[in-house]
């Protein structure tokens, strides 16, 4: 039983994290699609809305996904988005590891208990990594190099590699993992946008990577557009346009503040031992070499054209 | 001289060639008009500026009564005619040795009125003086306008020498114009000042012949200064003498309203020292040059009767205190002199190479970038410079490049100088030649593309990451692509082995081209080693480069050629072959011979390095 087949009586979703930024994009969209008939949030907190139905279930628990069973049983859904990932400034790195790795086996789990037709996961085009060899463009198949530094980056890329072994096991759940470029915009926080707010940005001197930037109306939009889409697999899901560092953090407002490499990095480096962390040191291979990523299979298969050049992404962030 | 360290950083003084002869011109013109009554006229140049209006404000404070109400009035003076003296040194360095010779017949008269001025007791005595005192005055102002355009016209053909000597292009006609126009401006403005200080001195006397008499001088004044601006053609200095010209009449006119007020009241003592306050900063007179009233007509003079006193006193004043600001504007017009076509352009290339560097060093802000990096504003912003390193600089020339297919190719050419610039000058060279042609790009190998600043520089440019994806990618786009199969060996060849081909690597573009089915075609590129020749590396990898290359800071003028060769036949091998080593390596060997006979045959052919 596919999403696409639901017939007459409407979609019924899943939803985990939706009081996260992901959810709180896709959540509003879903209550104005006349094709969804109900939304099953499994979540610690209730998010407002007339097809919310609400189930109580906490990720990082051990029995998470027995409840995760339960609920699905007793409403079986179309579809199910794993959205519970965490952008916000973490303070601890164990609690968001459990609930970004382990969260998502439960998850993984009791979606294939309850083969569940349609399996959205948000993930991001950070995944890739950002390293000299790359090619100009990256597309879907290039490798999840991540960032070893980065627990951010390493979680995720551990979660799509949950998902690429749950999608060889279960041909029969249609699994979409969607790459998001850094998303930007008035209401979401996650580290390019608390980058991108400061006054004054360190970047390294001499070097200008090219950054791409996605509108947090387009994010929603793709995310919303994953619960019809024909194709499966992953889709980097990337704003117009590519902007290097330095543009993307002026029309965000901010200034670069060029540091010559060894002195940015020693500088990192001892402000990490310390404890006090300026700028994570994961950022260091993202703001030397470019990680563009390659937004045309989203375009072809998944139907998702972005609205907004990387620029006003970048520029809405200002205003906010 | 006191005012010689000020006026040191003068712009105006700069590349001065005739200084010495200059305070003998400078003592004839500003001492004679001024040092009106005392003797003391041939002491030192120094002494003599400064003596001329203390000695006058002494007399006047033996003449009238209260003590307490002419000292005020004597600094007041002396500010003034410090300013002229300003301006007086600022002149004298263009000047030419045979202006003073001229000058005495006009100054004849004025020695003659001026003594006068300061004694007569009698309002008549006082009427035909004043106005002696302003003939004095607009004779002098006459003379030294003359004076002042010649030295402009001299200072003119020292400025085009220094120009054409600096850059060879022609001069621009519109910038000139412009400076010509905005300068005449200012002139004529000042010059109605000037007119209405003299006015207003004349009117303070209360006497009309007098007011006519101004009036009409200070038509005369205006058609000097027309004709000394038409005369001269470089607006900055003319107006630095219209400046000293209008200074003295306003010294002159500070003089008058000084008898007037001799003459007139004895006891404003109380009134005049606020007075004095208020004139020493005028706000709404020393700020916008545009704002100068118009020259004053006789009929708006009565209402100001009441006031004249004042009215003249603050005349002179405003002047000395709105003449620092006419001299920042002066400044200004001579930059803007300067920067004539050519000069202008050789600031666009300066400013387009300031953003490039900021490109480079990564705070360019760019937005306008496509995917792979390639900054088109930036790349127009730089087009001057690139127009001119190609055609005037490089003098580069192509030979074959109507034999490019249409469509994707893969352009193989030999990789020179330790600085990559021949990637540039190739797809330049394509785009001039081929327009039809999709916009080529070229591939730079890592170790150029993640340099430093460099390498986020040739990004900007077109530069693409040599791998295999991105060729792909561009040839599917049906761009012709520029490889360098040497690599980064080709770049790091010593001068001695110049234009002699490294191996070509592991044959990366004949699979490329097996898989793609582009062209291969052999470029053969001459010139770019002698414009960067590597003389040595210095190590430097903790800036992340192997080495820094030890070469010429600037690109060496070397006459490049470029000669674009018949594709290289594949033999009608499939996609299939790509992977037999045997034929890659086949391919590669005929590329590289095809590529190495169109050097030699160029190298033969070539006549001079860098002449032709």
């Amino acid at each position: 039983m596919d999403a696409t087949h639901a017939g007459k009586r409407g979609l019924r979703v899943a939803v985990t994290g939706a009081s996260g930024d992901f959810g709180r994009l896709l959540l509003p969209l879903l209550e104005k699609d006349p094709a969804v008939a109900s939304i099953l949030v499994l979540d610690v907190a209730r998010p407002e809305g007339a097809k919310v139905e609400y189930h109580r279930v906490d990720l990082t628990r051990h029995d998470a996904e027995s409840e995760l069973t339960e609920a699905l049983t007793d409403r079986p859904v179309d579809a199910f988005y794993h959205l519970a990932f965490l952008f916000g400034r973490v303070r601890n790195g164990s609690v968001a590891h459990e609930l970004e790795v382990m969260g998502t086996l439960n998850v993984l789990a009791a979606v294939g208990q309850a083969r569940v037709p349609r399996l959205v996961v948000p993930s991001l085009t950070a995944v890739y990594g950002a390293r000299g060899q790359h090619p100009a463009l990256l597309r879907e198949e290039a490798p999840l190099l991540g960032c070893p530094h980065s627990r951010f980056v390493s979680d995720k890329v551990q979660v799509e590699g949950q998902v690429r072994v749950f999608r060889e096991r279960h041909p029969h759940t249609r699994v979409l993992v969607l790459r998001f470029a850094p998303i930007l915009g008035p209401t979401v926080n996650n580290p390019a946008t608390r980058m991108l707010k400061r006054p004054v940005v360190p970047t390294l001197m001499g070097f200008d990577p090219l950054w791409q930037a996605l509108h947090e109306e387009d994010a929603a939009r793709a995310l919303h557009r994953a619960l019809t889409a024909h194709e499966d697999g992953e889709f980097n899901i990337v704003g117009q346009g590519v902007l290097p560092l330095s543009g993307l953090i002026r029309q965000a407002g901010g200034r670069p503040l060029p540091l010559p490499g060894p002195l940015f990095r020693a500088a990192l480096h001892a402000l990490d031992t310390v404890g006090a962390a300026g700028l994570p040191i994961a950022l260091l291979d993202y703001i030397h070499y470019s990680w563009v990523a390659d937004g045309e299979r989203a375009e072809s298969s998944l139907g998702f054209i972005p609205i907004h050049h990387a620029r006003d992404a970048a520029a809405a962030l200002r205003r906010s | 001289m006191a005012t010689k360290g000020v006026l040191g950083n003068d712009p105006f003084q700069r590349g001065a060639a005739q200084r010495p002869a200059e305070p003998k011109k400078e003592k004839k013109k500003a001492a004679p008009s001024k040092a009106s009554g005392k003797g003391g006229k041939s002491s030192a140049a120094p002494a003599e500026k400064t003596t001329p209006m203390s000695a006058l404000s002494t007399a006047k404070t033996v003449q009238t009564r209260p003590v307490a109400k002419k000292a005020p009035k004597g600094r007041k003076s002396r500010r003034a005619a410090g300013v002229t003296e300003e301006e007086a040194h600022r002149l004298r360095e263009p000047a030419a040795p045979e202006t003073p010779r001229r000058r005495p017949p006009a100054r004849v008269p004025v020695i003659d009125g001026s003594p006068d001025a300061t004694q007569p007791q009698t309002p008549k005595e006082q009427e035909v003086d004043r106005v002696l005192a302003t003939a004095a005055a607009v004779e002098a102002a006459e003379a030294a306008a003359e004076a002042a355009a010649e030295v402009a016209v001299e200072t003119l053909l020292a400025l085009q020498a220094q120009q054409s000597g600096r850059a060879a292009a022609p001069p621009g006609s519109l910038d000139e114009t412009w400076n010509r126009e905005l300068a005449a401006a200012v002139v004529a403005e000042a010059a109605e000042a000037a007119a209405e200080a003299v006015l207003d001195a004349a009117l303070s006397a209360g006497s009309s012949i007098a007011a006519k008499e101004a009036s009409a001088l200070m038509d005369e004044e205006r058609t000097i200064i027309s004709a000394a601006f038409q005369e001269d053609e470089d607006p900055s200095s003319t107006f630095s003498a219209e400046v000293t010209v209008i200074d003295k009449a306003y010294a002159v006119s500070a003089e008058e309203t000084e008898d007037v007020d001799a003459a007139t009241t004895t006891l404003e003592a109380e009134q005049e020292l606020p007075d004095t306050s208020r004139d020493e900063f005028p706000p709404q007179r020393g700020i916008p040059l545009s704002e100068v009233p118009p020259p004053p007509s006789v009929d708006r003079e009565p209402p100001q009767e009441p006031f004249l006193t004042d009215q003249a006193q603050g005349q002179p004043e405003a002047s000395a205190e709105r003449a620092p600001g006419m001299f920042s504007l002066a400044k200004e017009i001579a930059v803007q002199a300067l920067a004539s076509a050519s000069v202008g352009k050789a600031l666009g290339t300066a400013q387009g190479l300031l953003s490039a560097l900021g490109a480079g060093l990564g705070i360019g802000g760019s937005t306008a970038l496509d995917e792979y990096g390639r900054d088109a504003e930036l790349v127009s912003e730089l087009q001057p410079l690139l127009d001119f390193l190609y055609e005037r600089y490089w003098r580069v020339s192509v030979q074959g490049a109507d034999q490019l297919p249409m469509g994707g190719a893969i352009l193989v050419a030999n990789h020179s100088g330790a600085l990559p610039y021949d990637g540039l000058v190739t797809t330049l060279a394509l785009v001039r030649e081929r327009p039809d042609l999709r916009e080529p790009r070229w591939l730079v190998e890592d170790q150029v593309f993640h340099a430093p600043v460099l390498g986020t520089l040739f990004n900007r440019l077109g530069a693409v990451r040599a791998c295999p994806e991105n060729a792909v990618r561009l040839l599917d786009e049906q761009r012709p692509v520029l490889v360098f199969p040497e690599g980064y060996q080709g770049m790091s060849k010593p001068f001695a082995q110049r234009y002699q081909l490294k191996r070509f690597g592991r044959g990366g573009f004949v699979k490329l081209a097996l898989r793609t089915g582009a062209p291969i075609i052999p470029v053969a590129i001459v010139g770019s080693e002698e414009t960067s020749p590597l003389l040595g590396r210095i190590p430097a990898g903790f800036l992340g480069v192997p080495y820094v290359p030890l070469t010429s800071p600037m690109p060496l003028p070397a006459r490049w050629t470029l000669r674009f060769g018949e594709p290289i036949g594949l033999d009608g091998l499939g996609p299939d072959a790509a992977e037999e080593l045997a034929e890659v390596q086949r391919l590669t060997e005929r590329t590289r011979e095809a590529i190495m006979g169109m050097l030699q045959a160029l190298l033969r052919e070539r006549r001079s390095v860098f002449a032709g």
